[in-house]
């Protein structure tokens, strides 16, 4: 028999132990979290709304879809996109300040330990409670779509410029270091460059992400495109559902596919 | 010229770097430092531009003692003296031409620093160094783009653009494959040919030390074991430079 | 670009030895120019307003101050519904994680070998990883009722997509030679599969699996604001009543919780690979 393979069949043995006691436990924990299945309450109208928002899908409102009004589709991923673009320059503001302060190799580590317990801390508050909370500061509206984006991604950016930061190539300061470089310049051409397309890179990764936070927003009333979704879903409006959710899946879609590109440009030239 | 009077290196840890070392360098010299990892190679070329601070003794170049050397006047020495290390120390993801340039930074008013203007006649440096180092071809290409070779080519360049008058070189071709070191090495004997710029460079590749300098150091635990042509490099000597059991251990 | 390079001529360069080389004109003022728009629109269609947002900043700082000290004695009434996120979590995570795999299996082009197939699995698996959490969450309560089952299914669409793209994408990776050798020798390529290849990718399928109950647990946290169960329920009823201290208290166990449950994952996580 081919020597490959009895590789890989003389490694089954030695694992089955392994997978038994894994298996055992993924299975008492199932168990355990069955009543997750409570609630459920699946009657022929539940059914029919599922098939009204599918139809819904198919035969969207197309003057709400195509419309380029303030209440039209067009607007509302205008205004999505906006909220998330001021939310990540705000938050990426923020964060790196935060960052610095709690990287390794610029602070002491019970100063890092510090913020980074403050930076956990402010990743655990869902988004929502926030935006609850900025709609006093703000008023209800895409202003505290932006504020709320702002903070929810502070911890995510720090962490993420935290490891860049860590990651410098003191090789290069000292470089600049033998050619007489004074802190400010070693900062300007050393640090910032080596800094920049990540920090870009990260930002629109964060971008990408808030995008999709921007989209539940209007649940609390902070702006976007999800507001106008639940009005349509309580009215029972399957058609306008349908069309929200077309402009939705677009939006997110291709949004996706050009951070990806942008972010490969970034990295790797 | 460089001239070491009794030059001792003693870190904190009590480990000794140099001992006692005395020499003297002439301008346009081509020099080869030999020696076991550890014996002191590094330390030995990073006290020429006081990338390490020397613990005893007198180190003059060009008759300035260079200890007493502070802020501004260290850094307009240090534009003298030109270093290149074993990792090219390149910002991967800017362009060649930009990593370059940063060594004329220095010589910058604050504006210009601070927004990055670099003046015609400061890129067209930096493209004459990189000329003198056949990469004048990759200038506008981000670094990262480059292979080992390309890229200690580019801070070859980086280093000549300055225009110093002394090369310092820690291990520039131990990251280097042996056509592409040989290659590297082409270049510096060609600088040191054409411009007449003092060159130093530590090589723990003896071949290489031996086929391109005019003269040798050879150093052992911190100290001098031998510093002359390349023709006395016997085999003996080399047993003696890179012997395990240092009597003075 | 062609014609912003057209527009804005080259820069040449001439060396004193009479070589020239040009460099194209720099597209940062293009760059500064886009974002400068991008921000200006952002700001007008947003109503972002620094000075509002400087002279209203007390108020959030209010309510922030307000939930110290969380009322501790408030854990009577939030543990049942914080095991019930996690245990929302847990399942929608399990089942949503087993469901990828053959997905991913279908998605993967070095598996199946059907370019249609493919496709059209890896369009299944877009369409449901783009629509948000909150919302296929949202539209479950209406299909399925308010409560937990409705917050497990969207959990459940989450891990799947989430799992299934990872999953095809890493077992498109794999060494394939043991594969095709058990295949060769007239083993079915199920069988060949579960043999072979299974094996490879298994410790990533757990890795990743765990990575979305990671998350799941801290999003689910907030399912309960479309009424589909667990602690976000109460969270909203607190902040809705401005029982700020207990909101604290909710807040800090999703915290503790939350904590406690990364640390075990990111370990177990650690030792898969």
């Amino acid at each position: 028999m081919n020597k490959k393979l009895e590789a890989v069949l003389s490694k089954e043995p030695s694992r089955r132990v392994q997978y038994s006691i894994t298996g055992a436990i993924l299975l008492i924990l199932l168990v355990a979290s069955s009543p997750a299945l409570g609630g459920a309450n699946m009657t022929s109208k539940g059914f029919e709304i599922g098939w009204n928002i599918l139809t819904g899908i198919f035969t969207p409102d197309t003057s709400l879809l195509f419309g380029l009004g303030d209440s039209g589709v067009a607007y509302l991923i205008l205004q999505t996109i906006a909220i998330a673009f001021l939310g990540t320059l705000v938050g990426a503001v923020i964060a790196v300040p935060l960052s610095f302060i709690s990287a390794t190799n610029i602070v002491p580590r019970p100063v890092v330990l510090v913020t980074r317990f403050i930076i956990m801390a402010i990743r655990t508050v869902p988004s929502l409670v926030y935006g609850l909370m900025f709609i006093r500061v703000t008023g209800p509206g895409p202003f505290a779509g932006v504020m709320t984006l702002a903070i929810v991604s502070i911890g995510m950016i720090s962490k993420l410029f935290i490891e860049t930061i860590e990651d410098l190539d003191t090789g290069i300061l000292e470089s600049l270091d033998a050619f007489g470089s004074t802190l400010f310049q070693k900062i300007r051409y050393g640090i910032l460059p080596q800094l920049g397309s990540d920090f870009i890179s990260i930002l629109v990764y964060r971008f990408d992400m808030n995008l999709r936070e921007a989209t539940i927003l209007g649940l609390v009333g902070a702006g976007g495109i999800g507001a106008p979704m639940i009005f349509a879903l309580s009215a029972y409006h399957w058609h306008q559902v349908g069309a929200i959710l077309i402009g939705l899946f677009l939006l997110v879609f291709i949004v996706e596919i050009l951070s990806d590109k942008l972010r490969q440009k970034i990295l790797h030239g | 010229m460089i001239k070491f009077e009794h030059v001792s290196k003693t870190y904190p840890n009590g480990v000794k770097g140099l001992q006692d070392i005395n020499l003297e360098i002439q301008d346009g010299e081509f020099i080869g430092i030999i020696g076991m990892s550890g014996a002191g190679k590094s330390t030995f070329i990073r006290t020429i531009n006081r990338l390490n601070d020397i613990t005893e003794g007198q180190l003059t170049v060009d008759g300035v003692e260079i200890s007493g050397l502070k802020g501004k006047s260290l850094r307009q020495y240090r534009r003298k003296v030109g270093m290149i290390f074993q990792s090219y120390n390149l910002v991967p993801r800017i362009s060649v031409i930009k990593n370059v340039l940063s060594s004329l930074v220095p010589d910058m008013p604050f504006i210009r620093v601070m927004f990055g203007l670099f003046s015609k006649e400061d890129k067209i440096k930096a493209l004459e160094a990189l000329d003198r180092v056949s990469m004048l071809d990759k200038a506008f290409v981000r670094t990262d783009q480059l292979s080992g070779g390309q890229q200690q080519r580019v801070s070859l360049a980086r280093t000549l653009a300055q225009n110093p008058s002394v090369l310092l070189a820690d291990e520039p071709v131990a990251a280097l494959d042996p056509v592409t070191a040989h290659e590297v090495m082409d270049d510096f004997r060609r600088i040191n040919e054409e411009l007449g710029q003092t060159v130093l460079i530590n090589i723990h590749h003896v071949d290489l030390a031996l086929e391109y300098s005019k003269r040798i150091i050879g150093i052992r635990s911190g100290k001098i074991v031998y510093d002359g042509p390349v023709a006395g490099i016997t085999k003996d000597m080399l047993d003696l430079i890179y012997s395990k059991d240092g009597a003075d251990k | 670009m062609k014609l912003y390079d057209k527009l804005f001529d080259a820069e040449q360069f001439t060396l004193t030895n009479g070589k020239t080389v040009s460099q194209k004109f720099t597209r940062t003022p293009l760059i500064i120019l886009f974002l400068l728009i991008g921000i200006a629109v952002s700001v007008w269609v947003t109503g972002f307003s620094l000075t509002m947002l400087v002279t209203n900043i007390a108020g959030f700082w209010h309510i922030f101050g307000s939930m110290f000290p969380p009322k501790l004695s408030y854990f009577l009434q939030v543990w049942r519904p914080l095991l019930m996120t996690i245990q929302m979590s847990f399942f929608g995570s399990f089942f949503g994680s087993l469901l990828a795999l053959p997905f991913a299996v279908l998605a993967a082009s070095n598996i199946t070998n059907n370019r249609g197939i493919n496709l059209v699995v890896r369009f299944i698996l877009t369409v449901v990883r783009t629509i948000p959490t909150l919302v296929s969450a949202l539209i479950a309560t209406y299909i399925f009722g308010l409560g937990t089952f409705a917050g497990t299914v969207a959990i459940f669409l989450f891990s799947f997509s989430f799992v299934g793209k990872q999953l095809f994408e890493y077992i498109e990776t794999v060494d394939m030679g043991a594969y095709e050798a058990l295949t060769a020798t007239g083993a079915n390529a199920p069988r060949a599969f579960v043999t072979t290849v299974f094996p490879q990718i298994l410790p990533t399928y757990l890795s990743t699996a765990l990575f979305a109950f990671e998350g799941n647990v801290r999003y689910a946290a907030i399912l309960g604001y479309v009424g589909a169960g667990g602690i976000g329920m109460i969270l909203n009823e607190k902040i809705g009543w401005r029982e700020f201290q207990s909101v604290g208290m909710i807040l800090l166990s999703i915290f503790v919780a939350v904590v406690i449950i990364e640390t075990v994952s990111q370990q177990l996580r650690k030792h898969l690979s």
